[in-house]
């Protein structure tokens, strides 16, 4: 154990605190805390839009409260200012006034420069509507103001028999997208790691005092030890830099998501990605000889995490509680990438996050031997590339 | 400190056989020299020793057990294809070789710091093995071998690439180490080198050992040639000697083959120089490594010929 530890260590050493990981680490680091900033200003524009000037004419300014109060509910504040139409001609050429509302309240005219704002035209029509009604009501002998409260609540009461929650949830859904990303790149950038540093020490030769020492299960599995830490650390940085930047940004004020909880199970899925995808990116590796030839092994291992990844981005979203999307959150490979999207819509039940967890460590042992088979036979072949079937051949 | 044996090793490559029966021992403080042509299996032999290569049949042992994974960390091993990490450290990468083999962060640092000294590559500590010149990077990798103290050495060929004063050096740690008991092998092209370091010798042809013994034991020969330097003596002087051939006779210098006789039968080559001029010299004319080399390599040819013929 000890000697596996020395292979770790040194792995750690020299990754860590090599200038390509530290580069690379700030690069995404920045491109984090970007994106939520982004993210913040996005919904932000969104929610919060600044009020527009509307102008009103004094004849109709009667309308006045009840065209605020559509706006507002149509999700299209106004301000109003009382002016008249010379000076709001002006104004609204000059961009000043987004419109200008005068004559007859029940037949009132809204100029604009081209074409109103459809929010404001529904508006208008609803404050004009109610003035009418009112009105009419006053004329009748009846409260308008009665009259408004009792249509307020006159409004039917849904009653579901399911009670299953099927609302999209933004904010889990950016959670979730977040945690495949990150899952991939610090998968796909410790499985290149391990792979590339297998054949580096292929190429130096440097295995053949190594293995002189010790065994090829201690340096594989020291390097898949070293490297997943190595992993950790970034994610651990990567996910701690978004979870910092959206509390600072305020982006996941007053939304009901477990932040805690989402970082802990990412980090999870990592260890158990990881334990499944490294250990094949370390036995590969050790069939080719040549940095160039790296990539006749790696590419196919990359598409077979693209698959489970895509699929966990687009098909879990929108069927997250479908058979297909139960049984194949179910399969070791896409666990990993499935499981986390399907948490974080609250669609998966504990039994089920445990069956899945159970697969994948019983899996991982599997892979494990045949990834060191592969490896210990493969190893110290030198020359052409090294075919499967011979390395597990014997 | 005990001996280690080399014991009936096969291996085959497919249908190439790369060695068969290969076997021999070494003794404690002895410095055994592995020679042979290239493919001969030397490498082949060196590698199953350290585990690096299964045999096919037969055992590598130390002190009578066979050499497990715990006992060849106390081997020293100098691969044929060098192999350091490029771009670490020689310090740290010394240090990291030397905890692997088992010693404490003190010990390993201590070690690469004295064999650093002895190698000459002290200053070069701090540098990435990439970027030092290719015989330093022979001498990192021949500390390499030494930094954990091993109990036995294994070394494929540690001279080549070294410059005269490295291996110097190099001969001067390896006879030390003998002297502290440790048994050495070490394979070398450099047959003067070899001829001059080692105890005992081994030539190999076509994965067979085919000629083991002391330097001495090797050059015995069944027939003895002598050399005589003799200015004034009539040409053909030697041709009618009993029991001599002349195999050589150009201008003073004579060499003759003395057949089968016993200790003192020279005498009468010297007897009958001298009855004819003043000797200047008379001396036995010894086959070198590189004769006996030679004899092997040509004798590897032959047989090689022969199978071809056979074919054809």
């Amino acid at each position: 154990m000890n000697t596996v530890w020395q292979v770790a260590a040194r792995e750690v050493r020299t990754r860590l605190f090599a200038k390509a990981t530290i580069i690379s680490t700030l690069v995404v680091l920045v491109l984090i805390v970007a994106g939520v900033v982004a993210v913040k200003i996005i919904a932000d524009n969104d929610a919060g839009s600044e009020a527009e000037r509307v102008g009103i004419a004094a004849e109709t300014a009667d309308l006045g409260p009840a065209l605020s109060a559509a706006a507002e509910s149509a999700g299209y504040p106004i301000e109003l200012t009382e002016t008249t139409t010379g000076d709001a001609t002006t104004a609204i050429t000059d961009g000043d006034l987004a419109a200008f509302v005068s004559g007859d309240p029940r037949a009132p005219v809204l100029l604009v420069e081209d074409s109103p704002a459809p929010e404001l035209l529904t508006a208008l029509t609803t404050a004009a509507q109610q003035y009418v009604m009112s009105s009419a009501i006053t004329d009748l002998g009846g409260d308008p103001a009665q009259v408004g409260t009792d249509v307020a609540a006159a409004a039917p009461t849904v009653e579901a028999l399911s009670t299953e929650e099927t609302e999209f949830d933004p904010y889990a859904f950016i959670v979730a997208m977040v945690t495949c990303a990150l899952l991939l790149f610090t998968l796909l950038q410790s499985g290149s790691l391990i792979a590339m540093g297998v054949v580096e020490e292929k190429v130096s030769r440097v295995v053949e005092i190594l293995l002189a020492t010790i065994r090829p299960a201690q340096l594989m599995g020291g390097k898949i030890l070293g490297i997943g830490i190595v992993g950790l650390v970034q994610l651990l940085v990567f996910g701690g830099a978004a979870a910092i930047a959206a509390a600072a940004t305020g982006l996941l004020d007053g939304v009901d998501l477990n932040l805690g909880s989402a970082f802990v199970w990412m980090l999870v899925w990592f260890l158990l990605g990881f334990a499944l995808y490294a250990v094949l990116f370390g036995g590969f590796a050790a069939l080719v000889s040549r940095q160039e030839d790296i990539g006749a092994v790696t590419t196919p291992m990359i598409f077979g995490m693209m698959a489970p990844f895509y699929l966990a981005i687009y098909l879990v979203p929108n069927l997250p509680d479908s058979p297909v999307v139960r049984i194949l959150s179910q399969v070791p490979f896409f666990a990993p990438f499935m499981m986390p999207v399907r948490q974080a819509f609250d669609a998966v039940e504990a039994w089920e996050l445990a069956l899945s967890i159970g697969l994948c460590v019983v899996f991982v042992p599997l892979l494990v031997w045949l990834a060191g088979r592969v490896y210990s036979r493969a190893v110290l072949n030198t020359g052409g590339r090294m075919k499967l079937k011979d390395a597990l051949a014997r | 400190m005990a001996t280690l044996e080399i014991d009936h090793l096969n291996k085959s490559y497919g249908t190439l056989r790369a060695l068969k029966d290969m076997t021999f021992s070494v003794e404690s403080g002895e410095i055994f020299g592995f020679v042979g042509s290239n493919g001969a299996g030397k490498t082949t032999t060196m590698r199953i020793a350290l585990g690096v290569l299964r045999p096919d049949s037969g055992e590598v042992r130390w002190d009578g057990r066979p050499l497990d994974l715990q006992m060849r960390r106390r081997v020293g091993y100098m691969p044929e294809e060098r192999g350091l990490y490029p771009k670490m450290k020689v310090g740290e990468q010394l240090t990291y070789l030397a905890r692997l083999h088992g010693m404490s962060a003190a010990d390993a640092r201590a070690a690469v710091e004295h064999w650093t000294e002895v190698l000459g590559v002290a200053t070069r500590r701090g540098d990435e093995v990439q970027k030092l010149s290719l015989g330093n990077q022979q001498r990192v990798q021949l500390a390499a071998a030494l930094v954990h103290d091993p109990q036995v050495l294994v070394l494929d060929e540690p001279f080549s690439g070294l410059d005269p004063v490295a291996v110097d050096v190099m001969s001067g740690v390896l006879r030390e180490r003998a002297a502290a008991g440790v048994p050495t092998v070490f394979s070398s092209h450099q047959l003067d080198l070899v001829e001059r370091l080692c105890d005992r010798v081994g030539i190999v042809r076509g994965g067979e050992m085919v000629a083991l013994g002391s330097i001495d034991e090797l050059r015995t020969t069944a027939t003895s040639r002598w050399r005589v330097v003799a200015p004034d003596a009539p040409p053909g002087w030697a041709d009618d000697l009993a029991g001599t051939t002349v195999l050589e006779a150009d201008g003073d210098t004579t060499v003759l083959e003395l057949g089968g006789a016993g200790v003192g039968a020279e005498q009468a080559i010297l007897q009958a120089a001298l009855a004819h001029s003043p000797v200047r010299e008379f001396t036995q004319v010894r086959p070198t490594l590189t004769d006996l080399f030679r004899h092997v390599v040509s004798a590897d040819d032959a047989a090689a010929a022969a199978t071809e013929e056979k074919a054809a």
